[in-house]
């Protein structure tokens, strides 16, 4: 930990000059985007505009096609020539939660949040499994230890699979539209979770539809179009007095759903 | 008729030696030919599309023929049941593999992702996240195609092998009672076809209680 | 490498007569088989308890049976019933059996797969239930089982080396035969595995292509 100390003031992630293209698409046409530890920024934006992406460029689950992607001081570059062992790396310090949840479902709860513990970390089951009790009690869910996924209700699940992800202690948590597959009360059980970790201090990246939480919760917002950037300030002034008339659009139009 | 099947019951621990057998051939050698399929390697991915096409193209005595008599003759010496366990075993295999693909195609791009982005080594993907899932999946196909293949089997006694088909055979020409000899013959590969379905459904309906999604 | 060249061509047209019979033998079994079916594919779904209960045993039966120990039956076991049948016909009965216990099921699959809507339309139109099952239901039905109706043709073709165990000159005899008396059974077992390869691949990736083609139309 001394490497990332809290005093560090380099951000814990810096996204410079980053482009994706599927095919001859571009979804991401030249982001740069700096997160201080202990920030959190939301992503707003229409479907389509390429903010998903951004979050899975940023722990390599998409390569990118130009510039680069430097979190916690490892740096990957495009189309990653870069090895196996760089990304586990990265990806070590990055949490990710996902719409989804992406739970395994021939794995019970507690061995779900203990397996990547004892490959990735390398600690003892009985570590592992200590620390997983503890975590699901944080989420509230230590009572479903030994009951497999497909038991859990959805917003069980996703708690599931937020203590998974912070189980390996990661810089970072970073999620993607973690409330989406949800049914409205069964989301706000996962948003409370995750108002806890923002008090804890934990910095995260949250692609939302929820426009409280990025209002309420989040210090930063960024709104994404077409691929790039089109606004970005902290949270209140972002969401209560746009500057650009796209992002005016697309508030007026979320709200009045 | 009883003693006709008392008879013929002599040649069933064959026939599921033999069903077993080639199963267990087949489900392990069907892994890496599910692998080399599916791998990014250009040449490895069509030589395995090749291999898996002719293998499943000639018919499982041809392939009895081409190892026993083919190879036999002066090239390797098999005996027939280690003839007929390899032919079967290899056809097995490469719809093992068949089977593997279309499992993974079934397993949702997330159980991937979550386990890279939890950064899981390779073999922690492949043994504990995705195979465990693949066998589950495939869990109803494989005892689909091992009922099959318990009747594939009976092809084994053209080239001697003293299993059930080559008893009936081999009684039906003794007695001349050819037809209760094979009607019991039918009867009991039914009857051995139903435990199998039975405990495949079974098994099937446990997971399924546990993890069905 | 020429002179087993030369051994195939000179064995070719005696191993291309063994797979014209082969060809011969599946396509009788499969003309036979395929409406008997059919017919079976309906009567499973008969209302009588009876016909449905018969069904279900002949289609058991069929599939139950090895392929191989039908032909036996067929050809060693009816002549002490006092009915001996030819090679031919023997083979052709047996594989007809086969055939039809499985397309049985592979039509009622592709009869099930009619959209219920598709039924309730025509009986909101009033139509008769033979005009229903006519224009609608087996129009759109048997189009879905097609493809799969091909992929069990090719494996009746395969089936028909069987026909070996019951002394039908098809191509594997032919082959076995050719072995016996030049002690070459490698090579003519080789020529004989190709000559199969060269009917079953393509015929499969025909199977491929139409699986395709319907799939599209159906989205569509």
């Amino acid at each position: 930990m001394n490497e990332t100390s809290a005093t560090d003031i380099r951000p814990l992630v810096l996204v410079e000059g980053l482009r994706k293209s599927f095919g001859s698409h571009e979804v991401l046409k030249g982001i740069d985007l700096s997160v201080q530890r202990g920030e959190i920024v939301a992503i707003i934006g229409p479907s389509g505009s390429g903010k998903s992406t951004l979050l899975r460029c940023v722990n390599q689950l998409e390569t990118h096609t130009a510039g680069t992607v430097t979190v916690a001081g490892v740096t990957i570059g495009p189309d990653s020539a870069s090895h196996d062992r760089e990304l586990q790396k990265l990806r070590r310090n990055v949490g990710m939660v996902f719409q989804s949840f992406n739970l395994f479902p021939h794995l019970n709860v507690l061995r779900n949040v203990s397996i990547a513990q004892q490959r990735v970390l390398g600690r003892s089951q009985a570590e592992a499994d200590e620390r997983s009790m503890q975590l699901l009690t944080r989420v509230g869910l230590a009572d479903k230890a030994k009951q497999y996924p497909a038991r859990c209700s959805g917003g069980q699940q996703q708690r599931i699979a937020i203590a998974r992800a912070l189980a390996l202690d990661p810089q970072i948590m970073l999620f993607d539209e973690p409330t989406s597959a949800l049914d409205p009360e069964l989301g706000l059980e996962v948003l409370a979770v995750m108002r806890e970790l923002a008090e804890g201090g934990m910095t995260m990246i949250v692609v939302t539809h929820e426009m409280h939480f990025a209002e309420d919760v989040s210090n930063r917002v960024l709104i994404m179009a077409d691929g790039e950037i089109i606004e970005q300030g902290p949270s209140r002034e972002v969401m209560q007095k746009p500057q650009t008339e796209r992002a005016r659009q697309f508030l007026s139009a979320v709200r009045d759903r | 008729m009883l003693d006709i099947l008392g008879n013929l019951v002599t040649g069933v621990p064959m026939t599921l030696f033999l069903t077993f057998g080639a199963l267990l051939v087949g489900v392990i050698l069907g892994i890496p030919i599910c692998m080399a399929r599916r791998s990014h390697h250009p040449v490895l991915s069509n030589l395995a599309a090749a291999v898996i096409v002719a293998i499943r193209s000639i018919p499982p005595l041809v392939w009895l023929f081409l190892i026993y008599f083919g190879l036999g003759s002066g090239i390797l010496r098999l005996s027939p049941l280690v003839a007929a366990l390899g032919g079967l075993g290899l056809i097995t295999a490469v719809n093992m593999a068949e089977i593997y693909r279309g499992s993974l195609a079934a397993i949702h791009a997330g159980q991937w992702e979550a386990s890279q982005a939890l950064g899981l080594p390779r073999w922690s993907r492949l043994v504990e996240i995705i195979g465990p899932q693949v066998a589950r999946i495939s869990l109803p196909a494989v005892a689909t195609y091992a009922i099959g293949l318990l009747k594939d089997t009976a092809v084994a006694s053209i080239i001697g092998v003293p299993e059930l088909a080559f008893k009936g055979t081999y009684l039906s020409q003794q007695t001349f009672k050819g037809l209760e000899i094979f009607a019991a013959v039918g009867f009991l590969y039914i009857a051995m076809s139903l435990p199998i379905a039975w405990v495949s459904r079974l098994v099937d309906a446990r997971i399924r209680q546990r993890v069905a999604q | 490498m020429s002179e087993i060249l030369g051994l195939w061509l000179e064995w070719l047209p005696r191993l291309l007569g063994g797979l014209w019979l082969g060809c011969k033998v599946a396509g009788l079994s499969l003309i036979l088989g395929i409406p008997l079916g059919l017919v079976l594919a309906l009567t499973v779904q008969a209302k009588s308890t009876v016909l449905r209960a018969a069904t279900l045993v002949v289609v058991e039966i069929g599939r139950g049976t090895p392929a191989l120990v039908l032909l036996q039956l067929a050809y060693f076991g009816l002549p002490s019933a006092g009915l001996t049948l030819s090679a031919m016909a023997a083979s052709v009965l047996a594989l007809a059996v086969c055939a039809a216990a499985y397309t049985s099921e592979i039509i009622r699959g592709g009869l099930e797969a009619v959209a219920a809507g598709q039924k309730e339309a025509a009986d909101a139109l009033g139509m008769s239930r033979l005009d229903k099952l006519r224009f609608i239901v087996l129009p759109q039905g048997l189009a879905v089982a097609l493809p799969p109706l091909l992929g069990f043709s090719i494996t009746i073709l395969q089936g028909t080396s069987l026909c070996f165990a019951i002394t039908l000159p098809e191509l594997i005899s032919q082959a076995y035969a050719i072995g016996a008396s030049t002690f070459r059974y490698l090579p003519a077992l080789v020529l004989a595995s190709l000559l199969y390869a060269a009917i079953c691949i393509p015929a499969s990736m025909l199977v491929g292509v139409l699986e395709r083609r319907l799939g599209a139309h159906h989205r569509a």
